[in-house]
């Protein structure tokens, strides 16, 4: 089996974790999470757009509606983005040339961008040199590429945290109320999850007050009419950056800017602040296309995850299975 | 009667279990309470490790209470990154006031998993033996 095969099985398998019932589903509605295929490119996306490109549709105060316009259906297809250090961007929003490099090398070299990116992900830090990170988070992530994402939290059913929201391939509709000044965003997939954004002009909660959480709190505003800029922080530490497995801390915080240039297309970029896990920000992007008359099926990420039941830790025993006790040995297998 | 002995055990189990679920951390993974002991297997010592990362350092306190160590310093090495080798050192008092010398030597391995484990040797005040402590 050539190792790029079996990194796209294992890509498979990282999906049906926390899809099996989606799939199905997902199949009957003309492959909507049919996204294991394409997740090895880095995260092209499903759901491709169609039809001539028309203008962004508003709301009455001129801002950019980021949902339906009254009468129609209509989803965003959250792209699949495996390796998200494969869409750091410079100041001028183009994906790094040393990125560009690499993946036309792969290319070249008859590799595609598989894997999440020609010159990135399972060769582990070193393979992204541009990324900052600190000892402890390249070796983090050196431990995920080398085990192949055994350990990621979303193979558990546990939401995503940040910029993974918009990474996870399922459907997503965002529905705005400015009469009550919030903005929700509700997702198929990442355990069926919601999020809310609040656009009062409120302050962040401060100390304890600021309840770390898998979504972290969001607060938005207009930056302009065309771009909605949502700072968010008091993330957890329960999830990673992307399925190759970015780690961050709970110092983490992300500056989102939302465009929708056109109506079939929404542009994602997220600045990463995290001092506890990088030694400077990056900026990440991508697009996600709109799925013309699209609606939000229901799916239980929790429903038969079988992967829990045969996970075994790097030390022979079942993931959720018990515990060494004190003055136990370590168990056979163990370094 | 039975019955209600079986459910009792059931929910002491499903009290047992929850934990691992509820504590999932993927942050530094150093980071955390864990808990432990060190020591010959006949008269154990008990340890609590509560341990934070602050972006630059390891920081905390062994055994919190009135015979605390604090934590002066740890170092990784990374070069397996499946078993990280770390050295801790920590100072604090014993019961009578002296003071009390602590350096750890060790392995951090299961990273990814939720029962993370640290063990090594463990030498306190000339004292060495064996420690084994998992993240709670």
């Amino acid at each position: 089996m050539t190792k790029s095969l079996r990194s796209a099985l294992l890509g498979a398998v990282a999906v049906a974790v926390f899809s099996s019932s989606a799939w199905v589903l997902g199949a009957q509605q003309g492959g909507a999470a049919g996204a294991a295929g394409e997740a090895q490119g880095g995260g092209r996306g499903r759901g491709r757009q169609s039809g001539p490109v028309t203008p962004a549709p508003r709301l009455p105060d001129g801002t950019v509606n980021f949902g339906r316009v009254p009468g129609e259906k209509g989803v965003w297809a959250v792209p699949y983005i495996t390796n998200m250090a494969m869409r750091v961007v410079g100041k001028d929003g183009q994906v790094l040339p040393e990125i560009q490099q690499a993946q036309a090398a792969a290319r070249a070299g008859g590799g595609g961008a598989r894997g999440g990116g020609g010159g990135g992900g399972r060769g582990g830090s070193k393979s992204e040199p541009w990324m900052p990170w600190m000892p402890w988070s390249a070796a983090v992530y050196d431990y995920n590429s080398k085990n192949e994402s055994k350990y990621d939290p979303e193979g558990y059913c546990l939401p995503p945290g940040g910029p993974r929201m918009m990474a996870t391939p399922y459907q997503m509709e965002i529905i705005q109320q400015p009469e009550h000044k919030r903005i929700f965003m509700i997702f198929e997939g990442a355990t069926h999850i919601w999020r809310e954004i609040y656009m009062d002009g409120r302050k962040f909660p401060e100390g304890e007050e600021l309840n770390p959480t898998y979504l972290g709190y969001s607060v938005g505003r207009w930056e302009n009419p065309d771009t909605l800029v949502v700072e968010n922080k008091g993330f957890n530490e329960n999830s990673w950056l992307d399925y190759f497995g970015h780690p961050h801390t709970d110092k983490m915080e992300v500056v989102e800017r939302w465009t929708r240039p056109n109506k079939q297309t929404l542009h994602y970029e997220a600045t990463v602040t995290d001092t506890g896990a990088y030694t400077r920000p990056f900026t990440m992007a991508w697009d996600i296309p709109w799925r013309e008359g699209g609606e939000l099926p229901e799916y239980i990420c929790q429903e038969n995850n079988r992967y829990l039941n045969r996970l075994e830790d790097d030390l022979g025993q079942p993931i959720f299975g018990p515990r060494p006790q004190p003055g136990q040995k370590p168990p056979t297998g163990t370094r | 009667m039975k019955r209600a002995a079986f459910l009792r055990a059931v929910i002491v189990a499903a009290a047992l279990a929850l934990p691992a679920v509820a504590f999932a951390q993927f942050g530094h993974p150093m980071k955390g309470q864990w808990s432990g002991q060190w020591g010959p297997a006949n008269s154990p010592n008990r340890l609590l490790l509560d341990l934070h990362w602050d972006g630059k350092d390891i920081t905390g306190t062994i055994n919190p209470g009135p015979e605390a160590a604090t934590i002066k310093s740890v170092t990784f090495d990374y070069t397996d990154p499946s078993a990280w080798v770390v050295k801790m050192t920590a100072e604090g008092k014993d019961s009578s006031g002296k003071p009390v010398q602590i350096s750890v030597d060790g392995k951090l391995e299961n990273i990814g998993a939720y029962t993370k484990l640290f063990h090594g040797t463990w030498t306190q005040s000339g004292k060495k033996g064996d420690f084994t402590v998992t993240r709670n």
